[in-house]
């Protein structure tokens, strides 16, 4: 039977989290270099790992909502921070925004100048982008623990 | 594109709440009703905190 702090969740996780003991005889722990890949792939394209682990319609809706939540921020003219601003906050929000893979730098490449801090929408432009990047952190992690079968 | 307070908000709590529905379970039906929960708990907290706030000056 599921646990309290199971509540909510699946009764199949668990019964998956049951069976995982007496799949790892015959299903070992995937090659690092593997995961590695997978979680490199994931992070550069949303959505990517999933695909590469079979889970396609995940993948596919994952990778719109990702990058459509990137895009909004870009037609609302959000800010790009850059690492080497002083500001220690900038530079996590550089990081957050890279979080969303190749996404920042095809923007760059195709001409986006970083945004307009006093366009009206600006400030939401800039939420999406960083949210989109920290949407894509939790998908790698969720991309990393269907393929060490922790999860369906 | 030019987006005021409220459609901002909603449409940055559908997307989440896609992505946590999507993440959060594990059969289509708890992700679609985890889904519509965090969406209606994003929405409904954001006007409540608005409410809340109304009172006070700027």
């Amino acid at each position: 039977m599921p646990s309290e702090t199971e509540k909510g969740r699946s009764p199949s996780r668990h019964v998956a989290g049951q069976t995982n003991n007496q799949k790892t005889a015959s299903h070992p722990r995937p090659e690092t270099s593997r995961l590695v890949t997978l979680c490199i792939a994931a992070w550069l394209i949303p959505g990517l790992g999933h695909w590469m682990l079979k889970k396609k319609w995940r993948a596919l809706i994952l990778f719109l909502a990702i990058m459509g939540m990137f895009v909004l921020g870009l037609l609302m003219q959000g800010t790009f921070f850059a690492f080497a601003s002083p500001s220690y906050l900038e530079r996590l929000g550089y990081l957050g925004e890279l979080c969303a893979g190749l996404a920042m730098p095809v923007a760059k490449f195709f001409g986006y100048s970083g945004g307009n801090p006093f366009f009206i929408s600006a400030d939401y432009g800039t939420a999406y982008l960083v949210s989109a990047g920290m949407l894509n952190v939790l998908t790698i992690l969720d991309a990393y623990d269907i393929a060490l079968e922790r999860k369906p | 594109m030019v987006i005021h307070h409220f459609p901002a908000m909603v449409l940055f709590a559908l997307l989440v709440s896609v992505v946590f529905g999507i993440l959060g379970r594990d059969t289509l039906r708890e992700r679609i009703l985890y889904g519509v929960k965090s969406f209606v708990l994003f929405v409904g907290i954001a006007i409540l905190l608005g409410w809340i706030m109304y009172p006070f000056p700027r």
